[in-house]
């Protein structure tokens, strides 16, 4: 457990599924040398496959003892998909359109199928995710080389580079699979949630571009903060699949907008739910019913009276209020240790020059 | 390369054959063998010495795939050669493999083929060795590695940050794109071989300042890996002289074998002919146990060893301490007399401790690990025996 910690708040009932916090950390991150298969953060249907390809069945975690669960290593063929690209150069030239690659799985393969029958009970919505930033990491607590850490100044969860070995242990001890394997380089790496953008005040990538302001960014501890209201005053942001037991830092505002269901003669069945209850536990746990309870409860106040604190931090007026990353904090920290910028954690760079023989500790944890 | 001629080996070899078995005799040459390869002439005039790779079975990795594919892994039959100058000494390790898996191409689950070589930095005392998984605190270990590995980069691209560019952003077209490509490829290392110092599990870090010069290489031919590695005798991690240990480890890539999943070798002594001393280190490592087996499982399981070590057929999985059904195979008598009379002068770092945290196989005393086990000062008979029994726990060679 780390000192403080940044968590993250997506509220789904706001999210679109147009791909913007995709596309934002695909172009800054991973488009490049080996990461090109890798979305470190993905938006999926749900229910869906997911990405990588039924990933909530591959393993990882932690059981209710507390130990660690095997896994397994998706295939990017077949789990990831490998990124395609056209022969657009050669149309010119009176070449057919066609991939460089014959296409038989990618992310969102299954985009916007949802289940049920349209239009009686048909319904979907869709999951951004990116890495957790567990508070208990299962990529950490599987890697044999201590290659893993989470900065105890804000919990975010790095890989060191120079330490990893590309055994890929960490991506099997992952329930969520968020964490990668770059043949290029052989080694694994993840969502670093923007720490360089972090540390200097600014969202991550994908909370800053999001057109539907369903991210709100900011430390656990800071009670001002939209996020610490979302997750602990209100109790409406729950995290994902916590029975993994690795205890998440993104959090989630479980859908609660939809229509009601249509009978057989397309009649509305009064008080319906168009998304499943039992789904919605088996993804945010029991606390979601209370969860969706607050919600409709503040939105009816608000309708009613004009007012409730909880439906005007979900409206999302200001971007200033909805990332609370203290700027001052990090520099703070980097002054302290002598750097006058960012990292201010450098152990990623540990054993970059591996000066001192036998100089590597093991890290332990209490 | 240069061929070493017939006569000098021979001439050592005669001098040497006397060595007990399990012995690898580090033949004297006065050509530079630096230059040694998996396929020179030379290794055909050095007589192999037949060692045992187990499976690794102290700890289970948590590749779900990985442990199906490996359970009840057999252990495998090697052979090594040695081949020493006065300054470098070389290593011909050959181990069969069924399959010759390289890790190449864009792909998440390939897993290469590959071996290991590891040398403890201190061997005066033979008895108190480092432990042979990477060695353990205060006993450090030098290991090299060579993997088949077809390419692979520098993650920061040697700092070259418009290396690691995509394409698409370089505004490239036609030859450009074709340049661009061809300056990245040069950039690769074909070459998967690496040092590294530990002292345990979990704190092996690779040498990256080139302080430890070596040259590793692998030749597939017909199922049989053929690997070389050559380093100094002398250098700034170690001083090899006389008779010192020697320990090998080989992955199976078709076996999803990395790390913790692999075969290992115990600490085999290597004599060094023309250079004196060792023979202590020497009948240590190749002393037959002596007890009473049988007697030795009797005291094992009187002592309720198995309520924490998993002994197939006795006790089942757990956590709580290091698998024994291959310890007989990996570890030396010496190793096995010590962790049953002071369990914490070896405390392997095993697991994150947040990965099984209900069974904490050591305490932390002051930054020191200090053993969950606690220590059996039986009578010497006794030890003997379960020192015995415990050597006899090791998978059949396949």
């Amino acid at each position: 457990m780390s000192k403080r910690q940044l968590a993250m708040v997506m509220d789904l009932n706001k999210c679109i599924g147009c791909q913007t916090c995709t596309v934002a950390c695909k172009t800054q991150w991973t488009n490049r040398n080996g990461r090109e298969y890798m979305y470190w953060n993905n938006v999926e249907t749900y229910p869906g496959t997911g990405y990588p390809k039924n990933w909530m069945e591959l393993g990882g975690g932690f059981d209710e003892a507390g130990d660690l669960q095997a896994g397994i290593v998706p295939n990017i063929e077949a789990d990831y998909g490998v990124p395609w690209d056209y022969n657009h150069d050669e149309l010119q030239f009176g070449a057919q359109l066609k991939p460089n690659v014959e296409p038989t799985w990618g992310p969102n393969w299954d985009e916007d199928e949802g289940a049920g029958n349209f239009p009686n009970d048909n319904y979907f919505f869709y999951i951004p995710r990116i890495c957790n930033h567990c508070s208990n990491p299962g990529c950490l607590s599987a890697c044999p080389r201590d290659a893993i850490f989470k900065r105890d100044q804000d919990g975010v969860v790095l890989v060191d580079l120079d330490r990893c070995q590309g055994y890929r242990y960490c991506i099997a001890g992952c329930p969520y699979k968020k964490i990668y394997f770059n043949p290029k380089i052989s080694k694994s790496e993840k969502c670093i949630l923007c720490f360089p953008r972090v540390e200097k005040g600014l969202p991550p990538a994908c909370a800053q571009q999001c057109v539907g302001r369903i991210r709100f960014v900011g430390f656990l501890d800071d009670e001002e903060g939209q996020v610490y209201k979302l997750v602990h005053k209100y109790k409406v942001a729950l995290p994902l699949r916590s029975d993994y037991g690795t205890q998440p830092n993104v959090y989630y505002v479980p859908p609660t907008e939809a229509p009601p269901k249509f009978d057989a003669e397309g009649r509305i069945i009064e008080g319906s739910d168009r998304v499943p209850m039992e789904e919605l536990e088996l993804l945010f746990g029991p606390d979601v019913h209370q969860a969706v309870k607050t919600l409709r409860s503040e939105m009816k106040k608000r309708k009613e009276t004009g007012e409730s604190e909880l439906m005007d931090i979900l409206i999302a007026y200001k971007h200033s209020d909805m990332f609370r990353l203290d700027q001052e904090y990090y520099q703070s920290i980097a002054r302290k240790q002598g750097f006058s910028l960012a990292p201010i954690d450098n152990r990623y760079m540990q054993g970059k020059n591996t000066e001192n023989k036998f100089k590597f500790k093991v890290v332990e944890y209490d | 390369m240069t061929k070493i001629t017939t006569s000098l080996l021979a001439l050592s070899l005669a001098a040497s054959t006397m060595m007990a078995e399990g012995v690898i005799l580090a033949q004297k040459t006065d050509r530079d063998v630096t230059k040694l390869t998996p396929e020179s002439k030379a290794w055909g005039y050095v007589k192999p010495t037949t060692i045992h790779l187990y499976p690794q079975t102290a700890l289970t990795m948590n590749d779900k795939k990985a442990n199906a594919l490996n359970e009840g892994a057999k252990a495998k039959e090697a052979r090594v050669r040695a081949i020493h100058d006065e300054k470098n000494i070389a290593f011909l390790f050959e181990w069969p493999d069924g399959t010759r898996s390289i890790q190449r191409g864009y792909k998440s689950d390939v897993y290469a083929d590959g071996f290991a070589v590891q040398f403890p930095v201190k061997y005066d005392d033979p008895a108190k060795l480092p432990y042979i998984g990477m060695g353990s605190d205060g006993r450090a270990v030098v290991i090299h590695l060579q993997k088949a590995v077809e390419k692979v980069y520098e993650p920061n691209g040697n700092g070259d940050v418009g290396m690691q560019q995509n394409i698409l952003s370089k505004n490239a077209f036609g030859d450009e794109t074709a340049e661009f490509a061809r300056k990245v490829g040069a950039l690769a290392v074909k070459d998967y071989q690496r040092s590294f110092v530990s002292e345990g599990f979990r704190s092996m870090t690779e040498i990256k300042d080139g302080s430890e010069e070596f040259d590793a290489d692998m030749k597939y031919d017909n199922k049989v890996w053929k690997g070389t590695l050559i380093r100094p005798l002398k250098d700034s991690y170690l001083n090899l002289e006389g008779a010192f240990p020697v320990a090998f480890a080989a992955w199976d890539g078709a076996r999803l074998n990395r790390d913790g999943q692999k075969l290992l070798s115990s600490w085999i002594p290597v004599k060094l002919v023309d250079s004196n001393g060792g023979e202590k280190l020497v009948s240590e490592l190749t002393a037959a146990a002596k007890g009473d087996a049988a007697h030795g499982k009797e005291l094992i399981e009187q002592n309720g060893c198995t309520g924490c070590h998993q002994i197939s057929g006795l006790s089942p999985k757990n956590y709580m301490a290091p698998g024994l059904d291959n310890v007989g195979g990996y570890s030396t008598n010496a190793y096995l007399r010590e962790s049953l009379l002071d369990p914490s002068a070896v405390v392997v770092p095993g697991y994150n401790r947040n990965a099984h945290p209900n069974a904490l196989w050591y305490n932390l005393d002051n930054g020191k690990r200090v053993s969950t086990m606690p220590p059996y000062p039986l009578d010497e008979k006794s030890i003997e025996d379960m020192v015995a029994y415990l050597k006899s726990l090791k998978s059949e060679v396949k």
